[in-house]
């Protein structure tokens, strides 16, 4: 059992840190094109700011795979 | 509400000689969107301004570049001033005063030079302070060349080789060497080679002037500060005209700003040699009023009537209409896209489901009063405009965490009720069991009831992408017909519902390794209710369509961000009580029982570790469930692409006629 709550902590953690590196991937080229955008136009901030964060999505998946793991296999 | 407002397209003619009354009356009503006329033919051509236009531009230029050098800025309105009587005395008001201010400011500019060319002169002057000469005793030989500068090496053997006729002064001036030196003007270029050689050589310019370095630096001094004082002077001048005529500049910009509006209002109307044509839109509730008013005006000689041509939406003006507490929430359509005239506008929607997703995510009662007290500073420092709407936003989103902070027991992320957590008994700060609300045990504690909210959020997530494909259903059948709506739209529906009550029934089974319970009525429905919706969908739309359907799944699975994001931000808190209180609680309960020092160490970190968990509890949330909205609920109905409605006139801030 305890072999299992430690191959269980792992997952998570795989799963936590390869979403997030999926999603910094994904955020990197829309981060650089908002400055750009932002750079000629400053009105694009809020627009810029949204952009950015719709890759987190893969983050959040990573890290609901991870809430299920350590919540509910684990408990 | 959830439209915009009723438009309805007028066009007024008349003959020239009205056209100046029937603009000033429009632009009083402030309440017309004209259509700019561009399409010139044989008859009609777009119309000139009127003839005051250039001299009015020509003043509101130079006014503006007064009030750019005085520097002037919007103040807070109070009376606003009639206008009756600044016509009659504006032209030579804004000749004066721009005289008055070029010339001081080029005085000032002036005297800046003056007093850099000074303070040069001074530097230039205060090395010869180390040498024993006068100023005359350097200048005015034929045939003497005098060098000057800093100078660590002796250079007299090596220039005794050159010549013996020589002289040669030194000093010392802030610690450095220095020299002036005399020699025939034959042995120039020489002596320029050797103490070029000289690597720590410096050259000085000798000023051109007479008498003693110190005297000379004195009246330097002297001659600058009497400039300083003379900068000063015109300075407070500019001041005091500042004071004197920031009143009448901003009303005059104003004045100014209406008339040049007015004098130009004909180049957007269709003119022909006699007579004017303007086409333009205005809401069907003020049509009434701007007939009246215009008749009143032009004593009923101008014509209007309302047309009632087929348009294409896109040309219809839109002005959103909402109740006043949805207001700020246009703000967030505004910003993805101005509505369609056809088109749903979800303002009211928002009103209801972007603060709820803020709450379910913050749902901490101390980060949400935090938050609540800086919106509301920000909305009363900010009357109008976009970050006042972002106030009343962030302030009613961070009312309603406060009750969601109650629900699930969380102050700063220390808990509030008693509460038994995995089987562990968390003390909470009020000592006592929460209350039972509605059959419900409060609090719902978040990291407790992971399943049971996960399942919550997918459920939230079901029912809005539901009211987007309703929404889209309206739109479709208002636009294309009720047909082409059940195929675009009801597929999709039928597909979502029967889906999820096909998944229902076959999870469990499948995770506990049963057959696929083909009898169950449930999976049944739902299983038939999808494959019809699936054919509708490849009916309509082809067989491509079949690629969107994970895009459903991920919408849906899309919404797991609100549990997300705050599992991750009451985890932060945790994270950093737990440390803090560590180190300044003992095991045992002791305060301060590892030490002062420690016990500090741990108030930082509780200070800067709360601060940065807010700034993301404003920033995540907020953006994550404008996310949701504009990507997954928006994209269900939301086309957009209308024009905004912007009425011909002006909003006075400071002036009335």
């Amino acid at each position: 059992m305890v072999a299992d709550a430690g191959m269980i902590a792992i997952g998570a953690g795989i799963a936590v840190g390869l979403a997030g590196i999926g999603a910094g991937m994904g955020e990197q080229a829309i981060g650089a094109a908002a400055v750009g955008a932002m750079a000629e136009d400053e009105k694009f901030f809020g627009k810029g700011l949204l952009m950015t964060v719709i890759p987190e999505s893969i983050a959040i998946f990573g890290l609901v795979v991870a809430l299920i793991l350590l919540f509910v296999f684990n408990a | 509400m959830l439209k915009p407002t009723k438009m309805t397209r007028v066009m007024i003619a008349g003959t020239k000689d009205l056209v100046v009354p029937t603009i000033s009356a429009l632009h009083n009503l402030n309440v017309l969107h004209i259509t700019d006329y561009s399409e010139e033919t044989e008859h009609f051509k777009i119309g000139r301004p009127l003839k005051t236009a250039s001299k009015l531009s020509e003043y509101l230029l130079s006014l503006r570049s007064i009030s750019n050098q005085l520097g002037i800025s919007e103040k807070e309105s109070g009376i606003k001033k009639s206008t009756k009587e600044l016509p009659s005395h504006i032209d030579e008001k804004i000749t004066a005063l721009q005289q008055d201010v070029s010339s001081r400011f080029d005085e000032l500019r002036g005297i800046e030079f003056k007093i850099k060319e000074k303070e040069d002169l001074a530097s230039s002057v205060k090395p010869f302070f180390g040498l024993p000469l006068s100023f005359e005793a350097y200048n005015g030989y034929e045939t003497v060349k005098v060098y000057a500068g800093y100078i660590d090496a002796n250079i007299e053997s090596n220039l005794s080789r050159i010549t013996k006729n020589y002289e040669l002064f030194t000093g010392e001036y802030e610690k450095r060497k220095i020299f002036a030196l005399f020699i025939p003007l034959v042995f120039a270029d020489e002596v320029q080679k050797l103490l070029q050689d000289e690597r720590s050589y410096v050259e000085l310019k000798i000023p051109q002037l007479k008498g003693n370095p110190p005297v000379i630096l004195d009246e330097l001094e002297k001659e600058i500060s009497a400039l300083h004082e003379k900068h000063a002077s015109i300075k407070s001048e500019l001041e005091n005209i500042k004071k004197e005529y920031s009143e009448f500049i901003i009303e005059a910009d104003e004045y100014l700003s209406i008339e040049t509006q007015k004098a130009e209002a004909p180049l957007r109307f269709a003119t022909s040699p006699n007579a004017f044509i303007i086409d333009g839109w205005v809401p069907s509730r003020n049509f009434d009023e701007i007939e009246t008013k215009l008749q009143e005006s032009t004593g009923g000689l101008v014509y209007l009537t309302k047309i009632d041509e087929e348009v294409k939406e896109e040309d219809i003006p839109i002005e959103l209409e909402n109740p006043t507490l949805a207001k700020p929430f246009e703000l967030l359509i505004d910003t993805f896209a101005t509505p369609k005239y056809g088109e749903i506008d979800p303002a009211s929607v928002l009103f209801i489901t972007f603060p709820l997703f803020y709450a379910i995510m913050l749902g901490d009662v101390g980060y949400a009063i935090i938050v609540a007290a800086m919106a509301y500073i920000i909305k009363n420092k900010f009357k109008t405009g976009g970050l006042n709407a972002l106030a009343l936003i962030l302030f009613l989103s961070s009312i309603l965490s406060i009750l969601f902070g109650f629900i699930y027991g969380e102050f700063f992320g220390f808990p509030i009720f008693n509460v038994v957590v995995h089987g562990e008994l968390e003390h909470g700060l009020l000592g006592i069991a929460g209350p039972a609300i509605a059959g419900i045990h409060l609090p719902v504690h978040r990291f407790g009831e992971v399943q049971s909210l996960l399942l919550l959020t997918l459920v939230i997530g079901i029912i809005h992408i539901l009211l987007g494909l309703v929404i889209g259903f309206r739109n479709h059948v208002i636009e294309h017909g009720l047909k082409h709506a059940i195929f675009a739209k009801g597929s999709w529906m039928m597909i979502l519902i029967g889906g999820v009550m096909a998944i229902a029934k076959l999870m469990p089974a499948v995770m506990s390794k049963l057959p696929v319970p083909t009898n169950d009525p449930v999976f049944a429905v739902g299983g038939g209710l999808a494959i019809i919706g699936l054919i509708l969908l490849i009916a309509g739309e082809g067989f491509i369509s079949i690629l969107e359907i994970p895009t459903l799944l991920s919408n849906v699975l899309s919404y797991s961000r609100i549990l997300a994001i705050g599992l991750s931000s009451a985890g932060i808190a945790l994270a950093v009580n737990t440390l803090s209180m560590n180190l300044f609680i003992k095991p045992g309960g002791v305060l301060m029982g590892k030490g002062v020092v420690l016990a500090l160490v741990g108030v930082v970190i509780l200070f800067i570790g709360h601060l940065i968990n807010l700034l993301l509890g404003i920033l995540g949330p907020g953006l994550h469930s404008l996310r949701l909205q504009y990507v997954e609920f928006f994209t269900k109905f939301y086309e957009g692409g209308g024009k905004k409605y912007v009425p011909f006139g002006y909003n006075r801030k400071y002036t009335e006629e």
